[in-house]
């Protein structure tokens, strides 16, 4: 232990696990097939130290499979790190599983003192949590009959108060907070924040950043193996989703791309079957004379390349391109934008925004400009329309085109509203 | 190695919790739970009985007594190394998740072994008290000394196969096969007696007493069969024996465990 204050120290460690093609375990696997046993060295943690000073809270974030959980059962001292070192200063507990050891047909009661005596608690220890664990639960009524009685929430509510009651100098969590209803998931939160006002040092996983922000003193993202920002939770967090929202983003992107692809090889075994089925949907979808008619529909972000998904405020761009067959007299461009619940969030056309009167006679194209797109994240439709200055539908166009929006923001609504806080407290 | 045993010795409360709940579930509160643990070597008794004593006659008087007496020990010996070493496996999800010094679990399964053998000793000597046979207390207070130098031969046996089989499943059943054959390489069903005036070659006998269940059975048949007070000195061999496979199981165990979690 370099530097007595610290709780755990975490020094350049490295852990890789071996994934095997097919492992076998038998005797006869391992002689036969001995080269299904090929395995690959996969590197779940590269060279990360870090340390956690007494009474400090922290939360370990990362995307699923980034190696938090590894780091936590190392910290737990279930798997070992292949090169660095880990100390640990003080009683270690760690909520990795509730409930181990319940035995169905012994009552809570009796299951208490299995479930504390694997947390490594004697038998006078227990004894004395016993009322208090009892009382956490909820359970008095029922604490002397078999578990095998209990319903899942009861199950899980005597699992956690044995976990959350057992004294420790370092507690290790691991996803297990989101258990039991809201009330008792309070309760439990309230117990958590005594026992780090008691000075408990406490490292929690979790993906629910909010609980985190609560709770800990500093956060570290865990990125590909290594340590990718630590600090403030607020801060490590607002970057962590940024990222998460980029990669979103560039993976939609990759998916449509790939899409483009897949439907161009495709194209011109299936180019006449498509165009009939499209007909056909479109049929149901888009009415009108038919005097003009879209031809291409296009969403552009502010860098004017195709896209579908967008942050809340970005600018987004509507291009349509139309062909004229019939010259339209007084003829009205409108657009209408829905969320999928079929909530109509905006519309709007030409003749509403007050412009002039105006005839379309050759093919061309409008296009909208809305320079911040204000609309919560969630999933929408626009509707696309040219019509008669009556309201009669030259080219009516539902659902024409999908998109998405993501923001790293948690407010609610429909959209956002330009706003500012001023206190007086 | 000092350490170690002070962490195993702060988790008594696990191991005390392990064994009651095995043998909660075997005896389930009804005396009938606990006679069914018999019917194995109740059925070996009534078939050895038969074939030893009725069409081979091996010559041992009340021999149903003469193999119950062995055959209770040697079954302890049995399901120690057998359910030693599938102790870890079985509980492959706790060990994934939970923190605890490992040899717990191989020592609860040979404590519960044991714990089982006392309950049936209760039977032996009521059974070689209503047989008209009787009990030599000068010689049974022997009993305990054999007892423990069983219970540390089969807890390093069981600390070695347990840290074996989590990397070689194979070896349960392998297991299985040598104990079984074991049983029969050891003077369980007939006396030493009848191997040394076999006019086997000597290599062969010294094989015997190489056995360290032998002088351990043997013991057990002085003290409850032939009600003499044995010699103890024959059983440093096996105290031997099963130190220095505590110790190597300890060792071995120690340096297994670190890849259990992963080896699932």
């Amino acid at each position: 232990m370099e530097d007595n204050n610290n709780a755990i120290e975490v020094s350049h460690v490295t852990k890789t696990f071996k994934v095997y093609y097919d492992k076998g375990t038998e005797l006869k696997e391992k002689i036969l097939f001995w080269k299904r046993n090929k395995f690959e060295n996969r590197v779940v943690l590269n060279d990360i130290s870090f340390s956690v000073k007494k009474g400090e809270a922290i939360g370990l974030v990362g995307r699923n499979g980034c190696g938090k959980s590894t780091t936590l059962k190392m910290l737990t001292r279930i798997i070992y790190p292949n090169s660095g070192s880990i100390n640990m200063n003080g009683r270690v507990s760690s909520l990795i599983e509730l409930g181990a050891g319940f035995h169905p047909d012994m009552s809570g009661r009796e299951n208490i003192y299995t479930n504390a005596s694997i947390f490594g608690l004697t038998k006078k220890e227990i004894d004395a949590r016993l009322d208090d664990i009892i009382t956490f639960s909820e359970l008095e009524e029922f604490i002397d009959n078999p578990v095998r009685t209990y319903s899942s929430g009861m199950y899980m509510r005597l699992a956690f108060s044995v976990a959350i009651n057992v004294d420790a100098d370092i507690l290790l969590i691991d996803e297990i907070l989101a258990v039991g209803d809201a009330n008792f998931q309070a309760k439990c939160f309230n117990k958590l924040r005594e026992i780090k006002n008691n000075g408990t040092t406490i490292v929690i996983v979790s993906h629910s950043l909010g609980q985190i922000e609560q709770i800990c003193d500093r956060s570290i993202w865990i990125k590909n193996g290594q340590i990718a920002m630590e600090g403030k939770p607020k801060d490590v967090h607002l970057e962590y989703l940024n990222f998460m929202n980029q990669e979103r983003i560039d993976q939609q992107e990759k998916e449509r791309l790939k899409q483009q692809q897949n439907e161009m090889k495709a194209r011109e075994d299936e180019e006449k079957r498509k165009k009939e089925e499209a007909e056909r949907e479109k049929r149901n979808r888009r009415y009108g004379t038919g005097d003009a008619k879209f031809t291409d529909i296009k969403i552009l972000d502010k860098d004017g390349q195709e896209q579908t998904t967008f942050r809340t405020g970005e600018k987004m761009i509507l291009d349509l391109s139309y062909h004229v067959e019939k010259p339209v007299k007084d003829a009205v461009f409108g657009y209408g934008i829905f969320r999928s619940d079929s909530l109509w969030v905006y519309g709007t056309n030409t003749r509403i925004d007050r412009f002039d009167i105006f005839d379309i006679e050759k093919d061309g194209k409008y296009v909208v400009e809305m320079p911040n797109l204000s609309l919560i994240p969630g999933q929408y439709w626009i509707d696309v329309t040219i019509e008669f200055g009556d309201g009669n539908p030259v080219d009516y166009y539902k659902k024409a085109l999908n998109f998405e929006v993501v923001s790293n923001t948690q407010d609610v609504g429909v959209a956002r509203l330009d706003h500012d806080w001023k206190l007086e407290i | 190695m000092i350490n170690q045993i002070k962490a195993i010795y702060e988790y008594r409360e696990m191991i005390f919790s392990l064994v009651k709940k095995d043998l909660r579930g075997r005896y389930k509160g009804s005396i009938l739970g606990f006679l069914w643990t018999f019917i194995n070597p109740l059925l070996q008794l009534v078939v050895f009985t038969l074939v030893f004593s009725v069409i081979m006659r091996a010559g041992y008087e009340q021999y149903y007594l003469f193999l119950f007496v062995a055959l209770v020990p040697w079954m302890f010996f049995a399901t120690s190394v057998q359910d030693g070493s599938t102790s870890i496996l079985r509980e492959k999800d706790m060990v994934k998740k939970i923190f605890f010094p490992r040899e717990v679990l191989p020592i609860a399964t040979v404590t519960s072994g044991f714990v089982n053998m006392l309950l049936t000793f209760i039977v032996i000597f009521i059974v070689l008290i209503f047989s008209g046979r009787g009990i030599n207390l000068m010689a049974v207070i022997c009993l305990p000394v054999v007892m423990i130098v069983e219970y540390i031969l089969c807890l390093g046996i069981a600390l070695i196969v347990a840290a074996l089989t989590v990397y070689l499943r194979d070896l349960q059943y392998i297991l299985g096969i040598l104990v079984m054959a074991l049983q029969y390489l050891t003077p369980v069903m007939y006396g030493i007696d009848i191997v040394e005036n076999s006019g086997a070659p000597s290599y062969c006998i010294q094989l015997f007493y190489l056995n360290p269940m032998t002088p351990v059975i043997e013991i057990y048949r002085d003290i409850l069969y032939y009600k003499q007070v044995p010699q103890l000195n024959t059983l440093l061999i096996a105290l031997g024996m099963g130190i220095v496979f505590v110790m190597i199981g300890e060792l071995l165990f120690r340096k297994l465990q670190k890849g259990f979690a992963e080896n699932f």
